[in-house]
């Protein structure tokens, strides 16, 4: 990863003296982008198809995993982190991997808190589709697959602002990543578990404000973009 | 063709349907009149083997619909079509939804080959698609996106995409009660010219008017069952049962 890293290292412009050093701030974009994609990437791969099964089967206990889903959206980030840095610490049932402050242990808590938002709110869209074309489209011939999938199309921007939604929530993240990352940098002040939250709840805290404004900028650009190019993506599949 | 034999149906032991006889021969125009309320849409959806009557049999080319196994009660079921009163379009373009039926019939390898050549936007339009949307008066619409026709011409795509997979059986609830008169004729139009192709038809509508134009045949709901049964002048003009005769002359108020 570190390799990586430098590769994408583009250096401030010259004309500007910057407040820090070349590559500190496309390292943290870096892994700030890289731990919250790929979360939401797994959580995405997990919600999607409960939300499919919560919302086509009737199942006992259905109400209690709906329920627990719900509470799972306003749950605390910092108990996550707490909880996750337990299960990756030495002691805890992860401990043999050695993940506590990691950009690996960061994903698995951030999976954990965009999880829940992401599967509510792609079954909110799931559910909200109209039975009249779940109805057509068993009527014209469809297998029970064939009717998911249509109702998986139809949901498709729901599910596009549900993942965005879980992507906004993991990126704009602080106490969770700080738990069990650590805010590190390596010797040469390259981001190895620094997101753009924790730095600039750090850089703030050490009175560089400059510093702190640029990532918050840069954080926002970021969150701006993500959802442009989700949004753009969705009008794409729109018919022609 | 089709038969339903004494068919019951309770939703949740409320009786809807009561020994329901009726029988639908290929290239015949059944209309089912009768009030709001009284089990038109439920029996088409039985006729459409998609629900399991309480009670009663539904044979289709002789097969027992609900004693065969579930792969060849599919079989069967795809040979039916069916309008719904309201359109329920995919939200895609008119030829993706006049499509639909047939894509659901093709292999999944077939499917996948077909999907990624419409994302390079080589997507053909099949013969069929074009003559389901001729038959319905939209022969140019097959590149528009489905929100952004009028009720009326939704309502005809949506017909067209029950008749695009050439069915044997066509079910039609109340597929006029929201149109204007011209869309009305085109789709009355289209009924006429689906049961030239020997396709069976039937319609439930309460529009009496209609039933007397487009129907070979008329089945007449009332209350729980069917009180008539026969061809539509002899139904309209000498009907048998006593409440038939009520009902058609506008006397029977529910």
């Amino acid at each position: 990863m570190s390799v990586a890293l430098e590769a994408v290292g583009f250096a401030p412009v010259g004309l500007v003296e910057l407040p820090f050093r070349d590559g500190y701030v496309p390292s943290i974009v870096v892994v700030s982008l890289y731990v919250s994609l790929v979360a939401v990437s797994l959580s995405t791969l997990v919600s999607v198809p409960v939300a499919v099964t919560m919302g086509f089967l009737e199942f006992p206990g259905k109400s209690l995993v709906k329920s627990v889903i719900n509470t799972g959206m306003g749950f605390p980030s910092v108990v996550v982190g707490l909880v996750v840095l337990f299960v990756v610490s030495n002691q805890g049932p992860l401990g043999s991997f050695e993940l506590i402050f990691t950009r690996e242990a960061m994903i698995l808590s951030q999976f954990v808190l965009a999880t829940p938002p992401i599967t509510a709110i792609s079954l909110a869209a799931i559910t909200g589709v109209d039975d009249g074309v779940r109805e057509a489209a068993s009527a014209l011939g469809g297998t029970r697959v064939d009717v998911a999938l249509v109702v998986l199309k139809e949901a498709r921007y729901g599910i596009a602002t549900a993942i965005l939604a879980g992507f906004g929530r993991a990126i704009s993240e602080v106490g969770s990543v700080l738990i069990v990352g650590g805010n590190i940098t390596s010797a040469d002040g390259i981001s190895k578990t620094r997101t753009l939250t924790t730095a600039i709840q750090l850089e703030a805290r050490q009175g560089r404000y400059e510093t702190a404004m640029i990532l918050g900028a840069v954080l926002v650009v970021l969150v701006l973009t993500v959802n442009t190019i989700v949004v753009r993506l969705g009008d794409g599949n729109a018919p022609r | 063709m089709l038969r339903a034999t004494d068919v019951t149906h309770a939703y949740d032991a409320e009786p809807v349907l009561t020994d329901v006889s009726l029988v639908v021969d290929p290239g015949e125009v059944l209309a089912l009149i009768g009030p709001s309320g009284v089990g038109k849409t439920t029996l088409l959806r039985i006729l459409g083997l998609s629900l399991e009557p309480t009670a009663g049999t539904v044979t289709f080319d002789r097969t027992d619909v609900w004693a065969a196994d579930t792969a060849r009660r599919r079989a069967l079921r795809r040979r039916t079509g069916t309008v719904f009163q309201a359109a329920s379009l995919f939200d895609a373009s008119v030829a993706r939804n006049v499509e639909y039926g047939l894509r659901v019939r093709r292999s999944w390898r077939e499917r996948i080959r077909s999907g990624l050549r419409g994302l390079v936007g080589r997507e053909d339009v099949s013969g069929s698609v074009h003559d389901a949307l001729g038959v319905v008066g939209l022969p140019d619409a097959a590149s528009r996106s489905a929100d952004s026709l009028s009720g009326g011409e939704a309502q005809r795509v949506s017909f067209a995409r029950a008749l695009a997979y050439d069915p044997d059986l066509l079910l039609l609830d109340e597929p006029t009660s929201d149109l204007d008169p011209r869309n009305t004729a085109v789709v009355e139009d289209a009924v006429e010219r689906a049961s030239d192709r020997d396709i069976g038809v039937v319609v439930a509508t309460h529009d009496m008017n209609q039933a007397e134009r487009i129907a070979d045949r008329v089945a007449v709901l009332l209350g729980d069952g069917v009180t008539e049964v026969g061809p539509t002048e002899a139904v309209f003009d000498d009907p048998h049962d006593d409440r038939t005769r009520q009902f058609i002359a506008g006397e029977l108020v529910y």
